[in-house]
This record gives structure tokens, C-alpha cells and sequence, in this order.
């Protein structure tokens, strides 16, 4: 029997490697009870400040273009850009070094470090430097090493990884820092103070930076041309290990390589905007060592000459090159900004949803691509809401990675006959069959909507019966405190195909309804509640037959069932939007499926464009037909006549908002005269099957508490608010919170007719 | 000063809103020795030694009744290096978009000066000022100097949230004020 550590007797290096699912659990447990409120303050502060800083920025969404061309052409061109880079540096005087693997970095430093007879070393933040295990290294040569950067010095003196790509410590609390540099200093200092840790900090690294032998640094960007490097920070220690030394080494994957100097322009922006939402951090140094300046010379101490090391590591990064999905992950700029935007992340931060070194939605594909694939477990926790997606700098498809690792490491499980015939019974693809149990029932949720459907009452009662539950839980992996939505005696497509006396539509070529199998299974009165709300104002509206769409498998890493159903889905759609007819999508997850994520699944680019360009959610395509023929949406739906009220409490499905299409909910219902709250978070937490996995309940609940309190906080100060969702999920979410009844945006409106 | 503001070239309007919200102090004055000398007196205050790097580009009679200051070290000791209230500095531009200053870190001691006292007072010429950070990488600026020098933006005093709440002064200056030439 494994015993079971209290969360806080779990150190945070011993759940580092998740290669083991329990490490994984383990971590998720201590970070709830030990980290949480920091990592939510500090990433959602960050985030706040993202969506400022980049709406600052005139051309925001051009500079992304151009930093993605930018690096998209540096990767292709790498080998001929690093013989560039060679000769640069060499001609200003220093030093180039490519290594391998880690230990040929580790090397190479150690080496440089005994040839120049030092003794102590002053380092700079430098994700790179962790990845390689670098101090490790160094002090083995019997050197001493000082992390420079305050959120390192907590790291070196607490001795965990790091949390977060930018901020590594951003895990610790003012109070558990205090607790720590108690325990670990002898000082009749109060230390209970942000100044006061920083001034205590900063005189004890003084010392350090004025008697250091040598600096090393990473590099945010590396210029082939010139061999300049761009380095970003704000507490002027990297200025300090860069300048004050007479020897330099600098330590970066190779991926940092961009064609030239005034490459760096496009990033100058970007990057601080992206990361801190800061216009700029403090310091940004452009500089190709080594420098012209002395270095400076310690009281007592004798003038050297100034020398420069450049050491690209490349550990793995030749091979990511070469990988169909990992090479995206390349593109990273470190900014972190889909760490700060992922609602997971922002309640358990990296020590949980991270590796060894790399964290958050990115991080998955870094510790697969340097390290091993199992270690990249953590990357689970990415329900690909897709929030992460507009807001990388490099437009990186974060949640198709986590998906891909997601179906590699399926396919590292053993196979089982279980398993197998469960998957060819629910409609597995044949490769997706070694996928555990738990994620073939979630994958094929269109199969037992189907089986549910037809036997409604006998399914319905059977998960009323006695252990019931607690098979769902032991067999599946649903949480038994979950409730998965009872199957409706009529699926929307017996509901929409029995109904009488429909008048046709005045608005040609009216509009196709997608019965995804979300509303088709589980919620067809909101379906047809929809359906109204198009009809009146003279919309013709067909239903599209009951068809999986991709959505379920994918989430699951079952890739050859998702690209299946999406190819039998794409021509049944096509048809439709052949004839001029919007296809209109309930269920914001099968929106974004069209919208975006067809694109890995379909074959065929033309096909894929002409779905994107014509999917929509109802209400989007409401508000676009009001504005066309100036409709008086207040008069066709009166808020007055609606039963549940007119003062609501409206929150947006994470895909929704990354297609845009959520304001126009909220426009719709204001125009017909509701008055409506909306809440801010990135997501409820639910995310798909995410929430009913019984590994993940507590997780998922932690995450909807923001949501719960946002409406409690509406609700103290201007009374009860009726709950109003567009996605699936966030019913779920929402009433198990809050237990109360959640409604659809068409229900309320079609309750007004 | 609003009243005098009102003179001032959009520009450095610009960049002045911008360094203050970087929380950095600003002002702007006449091109003299004199109005520099006393500018630089009033922001130091009466610290005991004022660490001086020369300028690149501005001419350094510039700054000959400043020098008369006999706190001003100009070959200052290791020790006095890292002792020492106060260094100033030329910023070779400012960027009006963010207020920052760019200081040269291969020019001499330019760099350390600008890196090791507590307060860093860095002075620019208003000609010098670019609407964005990116303009210092094109080659019809500022003669392109941007695409060659060694150089720091420098956007407000040094400040960390690493140990909780937003400090300001951390291992760089504690207050950044710039003294832009007109």
C-alpha cells in the first residue's frame, strides 16, 4: 500500500515528474490546499493586465502575423541561421558553442568556468538553465552559484522547480516567504514586508553580484546577423550578471534564433504586452558582447579582460523540428500568457499543470520534447476551452498539442480485450481502442446518447438504482457527485420532425440548425426553444441530422475517431452551406469544432473555409439580421413577458468567447430589454467531460468557485439574478454550484413570444 | 509646470505622460549649462557623492558648470561604485509611446553608472525623441544607431512583484528622473 502524504507534507520536487498519475494527483491536492490563492492572484493579475496591454496596442493582431512569419521562417532556415549566428559572434570576439544534449551544455559551462578559475557565479532567470539542470552541474565543480532574480532565490532557497514560466515563483505568498526566509536565515530582521523581503534580498545578492567571477544569462530573442541578444526583466539583475563580470555565458535553446536585429522590433512589443501587460518591463537590453565597457572590478580585485560565451542547446529541439505537431511548440516566445489565460492553471498553477521545468498549456509539449512523453501527464489538465488561443503572440494551437500528446500517451497504455471490445462497441476508431475505458465512454458520448435515447426510462431509471453511481465511478471514472444529464424521452430530432402546422420562413435561403449530440441527447426543448426564436423573425429553419462532430473523441486524444466523424460530418454540412443556408450551432464546443478545429480534421481546405466562414451560434445570427433589416428585437421578444424574469445573470462558454460570438448574446438580450450581469472568468471549470472525472472533481469545483462568487457578489448587491448560459458545460457547472436551474439565452427568449 | 507644458512638441508631451505613468519623474528645460547644473542639483538633493559617466553625444560643456559640483566623481573607486546616491547619465533617445530612455552600456562606464546608484538621472534631447520602441531597430533613425550600439531601455525605476506586492528598487535604481533638453 502506497501511503498518503497530508498535502502539506508533499514536497513540490517530489510530484515534479508526473510520469506516475498518482504524482499528478498529488500535486493537484497539495497546490489546492497550499498554493491556490497566490497562483489565482498573481496569474489572474497578470491576465487582467494582458487584455489591457494589448488593447493598447494599435496593431496588436498585425504583430502577431509578423512575429509568427518570423518564426515560422527562423525554424525553417535553422541550420543555415545558426552558421550565421557562428560567424557573428566569432567576428565581435566571442565565443559559440552548439550543444546536443544537456550534459554537452553542462560541459562546455563547467569547463569555461574552471579555465577562467572561478569561484563564484552570478546567474540571471533562465528557464533553459532548469531544463538542463545547470547549478546542479556548476556546483559540482565545487563552484557557488546565486540565482539573481528574486523568484529563483526563493526557488534556490526553498529548492522547488519553478511554477511558472515568467514568474517561477509566483506560487508563494508574501506570508509563506517570510515563513521561508525565517526558517532558512538567521535574522532579527521582521521581513513582513514585500520591501523589506526585497531589500533583505537585494543586499544579500549585492555582495554576491560585486565578488562574482561570472555571469550567465539566457536570452529572450538571439539575432543572427549581428549576434545580438534581447533580453527582457525589470530588477536589473540581468543587467547587473551581464555587465558587472568580466565573463559572460549566455544559454538558449536554439528555437531563440530570429534572422536579424530588426526582427527584434516586431518582439519589443509583443512580448512584455503578452507576459506582465506591461507596455514595457523595466529593462530591455540589446546588446551583442562581448561589451566594449570594463567590466567592473571588485575592491581589491584585478582588471580582466572581457569574454563572451554563446551556448545553444539544442536537447531535443532538432528532433521537435521534425515532429508534424511539436515543432509549433518551437514558436514559443516564453510570454506565458496562456498559463495567465487558462482557468485550470490560474487555480493550481505549475507545480500541478507543469513538469520538471515547463508548465501551463505549453508546457506539455516542452517536457515531451526535451525530456520523456509520459512526463508531459500534466498536459491532461488542458480541457482545451481554447482561451489560450487568441491570446498567444505566436498563434500557437495550444489545445490541438495537449490533444496530440493526449493520444500518444494513449497509445503507451497497454492494449486490454476490455477495452477493445468496449471501444469497437461505442465506436472507437480501431487506433483509439488502447485508449482507457474512462476516455472511450467520455469520447463516444454521441454513442450512449444514442442507446439512452431509445431506451430513455430504462436508462434513466437503471442510473437510479441502488450503486448505480458507484459503478459509473469505479468502471468509468465519473464522479459519483456528479449527475451526467438524464436522456429526454424524444431526442431533438423526434421533437423537430413530429411538430405541426410550421408556417415556412419570409427569409430566403433560411438556415440549417446543427443537431449536435450535446442538445440532440441531452437538452432538445433548448434546441427547439432556439428554433422558435429564429422562426420569429422569419428565419426558415431546417434541422441537420444528429451527427457526432469530432468534439468528444478529440478531447479524449482519440484523433482517428474525431477525424472520422469530422469527415462524414463536413459534406452532410457542405451541402447546406452549398445552398446558401448559415449553418447555426447551439452548442458553443461544436461551433469552435467548425470554426477552427476541422482544420487539423478535414482533408479538404476548401471544404473547411466554407464551414468556418458559415457556422454560427443563434443568437449571433439574430443580432446580425436586427442590425440588417433594423428589427425591434425589443418588440419581438419583450423582456417584460418573460417567466423567468428580466434581470439576469449571463455567463459566456470559454469557446464562445474565443469565437467572438459572445457579445452579440449579450446584445441581443439587452435589446430586448433585459438587464443583464455577465461574469469574467475564462471558464467555469467543467470544460466537457472534464468535470465528471472523478480524478478531477475537486479540481473543476475549485475552478468554479470564481464563477459561484462572481454571481453571489451580483446577487448581495442588486438582488436574485436569473442564471443564463450558453454552453452544455455550464449548466452543469452552474447548478451544481449554485444548485438552481440554469437557462439557455433562446429559452429566455422564446419564453417572451 | 503645466503652464510651460504648453510649449512643448507633442512628442515630448507624449513621452513625459508616459515615462510619469512608468513611474519615473520628468522635466523638461532650456539646453544650458546652467539650467542642467541646477536641474541636476535640485533632483539629487543633498546626497554626498554623484557618480558622473561622460556623454557620447551630447557636447560635454553641456554639463561643464554641473561639473563643478565637488560631489561629482568622474573616475570613481570600485568602492565608490557601488556606494555612491546617485549616477547620471546621457540617454542617446526616449521613446515617446512608453517613456523610456535608452542608455548605452558599451560607451565606458555609462551602463554601470546607470545601473548602481539608487537614484539614476538620465538626460535626453528632446530631438532624440521616437514615437516607439520598435523605431530604434529601423535604419533611417537616429542614423540607425539603434541597430548597432549596445544598449538597455530603461522604462521607470527597477521593480519586482516576486515577493508579493509590487516593490519598487530592487537590484537596479530605486527612482529613475529624466531631464529632457528642449
Amino acid at each position: 500500500m502506497e501511503t498518503t502524504l497530508s498535502s502539506a507534507e508533499i514536497q513540490p520536487r517530489q510530484v515534479a515528474n508526473k510520469s506516475k498519475k498518482k504524482a499528478l494527483l498529488d500535486a493537484i491536492r497539495m497546490t489546492l490546499d497550499v498554493q491556490s490563492a497566490a497562483v489565482r492572484h498573481n496569474t489572474q493579475t497578470f491576465n487582467r493586465n494582458r487584455y489591457a496591454a494589448t488593447a493598447l496596442l494599435d496593431d496588436y493582431d498585425e504583430l502577431k502575423d509578423r512575429a509568427r512569419q518570423i518564426k515560422e521562417s527562423a525554424l525553417a532556415n535553422l541550420p543555415e541561421l545558426l552558421r550565421r549566428l557562428e560567424a557573428s559572434v566569432q567576428a565581435n570576439g566571442g565565443h559559440f558553442y552548439l550543444a546536443k544534449t544537456a550534459d554537452g551544455a553542462n560541459q562546455y559551462i563547467r569547463d569555461v568556468l574552471v579555465r577562467h578559475q572561478a569561484k563564484r557565479v552570478v546567474k540571471g532567470k533562465s528557464i533553459t538553465s532548469e531544463e538542463i539542470k545547470l547549478n546542479h552541474a556548476i556546483e559540482a565543480a565545487g563552484i557557488a552559484v546565486a540565482e539573481t532574480d528574486l523568484a529563483e532565490f526563493i526557488l534556490q532557497v526553498a529548492d522547488e522547480q519553478p511554477s511558472h514560466i515568467i514568474a517561477p515563483a509566483l506560487h508563494y505568498s508574501r506570508e509563506r516567504i517570510t515563513a521561508l526566509f525565517k526558517r532558512k536565515f538567521t535574522t532579527d530582521l521582521p521581513l513582513d514586508t514585500g520591501e523589506e523581503l526585497t531589500r533583505f534580498a537585494r543586499e544579500k545578492l549585492r555582495e554576491q553580484f560585486i565578488a562574482a567571477d561570472a555571469g550567465i544569462s539566457g536570452a529572450n530573442l538571439i539575432a543572427a546577423d549581428s549576434g545580438s541578444l534581447m533580453l527582457v526583466e525589470s530588477e536589473g539583475n540581468i543587467r547587473m550578471t551581464m555587465t558587472l563580470p568580466s565573463l559572460h555565458i549566455a544559454i538558449a535553446g536554439i528555437e531563440k534564433v530570429v534572422p536579424s536585429r530588426t526582427d527584434f522590433g516586431t518582439f519589443l512589443e509583443l512580448l512584455p504586452a503578452s507576459a506582465t501587460g506591461q507596455p514595457l518591463t523595466s529593462y530591455v537590453s540589446i546588446l551583442h558582447p562581448p561589451l566594449q565597457a570594463p567590466p567592473f572590478v571588485a575592491p581589491g580585485g584585478t582588471a580582466k579582460p572581457r569574454e563572451f560565451h554563446l551556448v545553444l542547446i539544442d536537447n531535443g529541439r532538432s528532433r521537435m523540428r521534425e515532429d508534424p505537431v511539436l515543432h509549433e511548440a518551437l514558436y514559443c516566445i516564453r510570454c506565458s500568457a496562456c498559463l495567465n489565460s487558462c482557468a485550470n492553471f490560474e487555480t493550481v498553477g505549475g507545480h500541478a499543470f507543469g513538469g520538471e521545468t515547463y508548465s501551463g498549456g505549453i508546457g506539455g509539449s516542452w517536457e515531451a520534447g526535451t525530456g520523456t512523453l509520459m512526463n508531459a501527464r500534466f498536459s491532461e489538465l488542458c480541457t482545451a476551452c481554447s482561451r489560450c488561443v487568441p491570446q498567444c503572440p505566436v498563434r500557437i494551437d495550444i489545445p490541438w498539442l495537449n490533444e496530440n500528446l493526449r493520444q500518444r500517451m494513449n497509445q503507451e497504455q497497454p492494449p486490454s480485450a476490455a477495452k477493445s471490445a468496449f471501444g469497437a462497441m461505442t465506436g472507437s476508431a480501431a487506433q483509439d481502442r488502447v485508449a482507457p475505458l474512462q476516455k472511450q465512454f467520455f469520447g463516444n458520448y454521441h454513442t450512449f446518447g444514442k442507446w439512452g435515447a431509445r431506451f430513455a426510462s430504462l436508462a434513466n431509471a437503471s442510473m437510479q438504482l441502488p450503486g448505480a453511481r458507484g459503478l459509473m465511478e469505479s468502471a468509468l471514472g465519473v464522479d459519483r457527485r456528479r449527475k451526467l444529464p438524464p436522456f429526454p424521452k424524444k431526442t431533438w430530432e423526434q421533437l423537430f420532425r413530429e411538430e405541426r402546422g410550421v408556417k415556412p420562413g419570409a427569409i430566403d435561403p433560411g438556415v440549417v440548425m446543427l443537431a449536435d449530440v450535446f442538445t440532440n441527447y441531452g437538452a432538445p426543448e433548448r434546441g427547439m426553444a432556439a428554433i422558435r426564436v429564429l422562426r420569429a423573425v422569419g428565419l426558415d429553419v431546417t434541422l441537420s441530422p444528429a451527427m457526432a462532430d469530432g468534439r468528444a473523441a478529440m478531447s479524449q486524444g482519440m484523433m482517428e475517431t474525431a477525424q472520422r466523424q469530422a469527415r462524414a460530418l463536413a459534406p452532410v454540412l457542405k451541402r447546406y452551406a452549398d445552398e446558401g443556408k448559415k449553418i447555426v450551432v447551439l452548442e458553443p464546443s461544436v461551433l469552435a469544432m467548425l470554426r477552427f478545429d476541422f482544420k487539423h480534421l478535414l482533408d479538404d481546405p476548401g471544404t473547411q473555409a466554407l464551414l468556418a466562414q458559415n457556422s454560427f451560434e443563434p443568437l449571433e445570427v439574430l443580432w446580425g439580421l436586427a442590425q440588417e433589416l433594423q428589427l425591434d428585437l425589443g418588440q419581438i421578444f419583450p423582456a417584460s413577458k418573460c417567466p423567468q424574469g428580466t434581470r439576469l445573470f449571463y455567463h459566456s462558454h470559454c469557446q464562445q468567447k474565443t469565437c467572438n460570438s459572445a457579445t452579440q448574446t449579450i446584445e441581443v438580450l439587452r435589446a430586448a430589454g433585459f438587464d443583464v450581469v455577465t461574469s469574467s472568468v475564462e471558464c467555469c471549470g467543467m470544460a466537457g467531460s472534464f468535470g465528471y472525472k472523478r480524478e478531477y472533481y475537486e479540481l473543476s469545483m475549485a475552478v468554479g468557485e470564481d464563477l459561484f462568487a462572481q454571481v453571489r457578489r451580483a446577487e448581495e448587491e442588486g438582488g436574485p439574478r436569473t442564471l443564463v448560459a450558453s454552453g452544455t458545460s455550464c449548466h452543469e457547472q452552474l447548478s451544481a454550484g449554485l444548485g438552481r436551474e440554469v437557462f439557455h439565452p433562446a429559452e429566455l427568449l422564446a419564453g417572451t413570444l | 509646470m503645466p503652464s510651460l507644458m504648453v510649449l512643448e512638441s507633442s512628442s515630448v508631451l507624449q513621452f513625459a505622460e508616459a515615462a510619469v505613468k512608468a513611474v519615473a519623474t520628468v522635466e523638461v528645460i532650456e539646453r544650458s549649462p546652467l539650467a542642467l547644473r541646477d536641474a541636476i542639483r535640485h533632483a539629487v538633493g543633498n546626497v554626498a557623492r554623484i557618480l558622473f559617466a561622460s556623454p557620447r553625444e551630447l557636447p560635454i560643456a553641456l554639463f561643464s558648470e554641473f561639473l563643478n559640483d565637488a560631489r561629482v566623481v568622474a573616475n570613481p573607486t570600485p568602492d565608490q561604485m557601488v556606494h555612491s546616491a546617485a549616477g547620471v547619465t546621457e540617454a542617446f533617445a526616449g521613446v515617446a509611446s512608453t517613456g523610456s530612455v535608452c542608455i548605452d552600456v558599451s560607451y565606458q562606464r555609462t551602463g554601470l553608472v546607470s545601473l548602481l546608484a539608487p537614484l539614476q538621472i538620465a538626460v535626453v534631447a528632446a530631438e532624440t525623441i521616437v514615437p516607439r520602441p520598435r523605431d530604434l531597430f529601423r535604419a533611417d533613425m537616429l542614423d540607425g544607431k539603434g541597430l548597432r550600439r549596445d544598449f538597455v531601455f530603461v522604462t521607470g525605476p527597477s521593480a519586482t512583484a516576486d515577493m508579493g506586492p509590487l516593490v519598487r528598487g530592487v537590484h537596479g535604481p530605486h527612482k529613475l528622473h529624466i531631464i529632457v533638453l528642449r
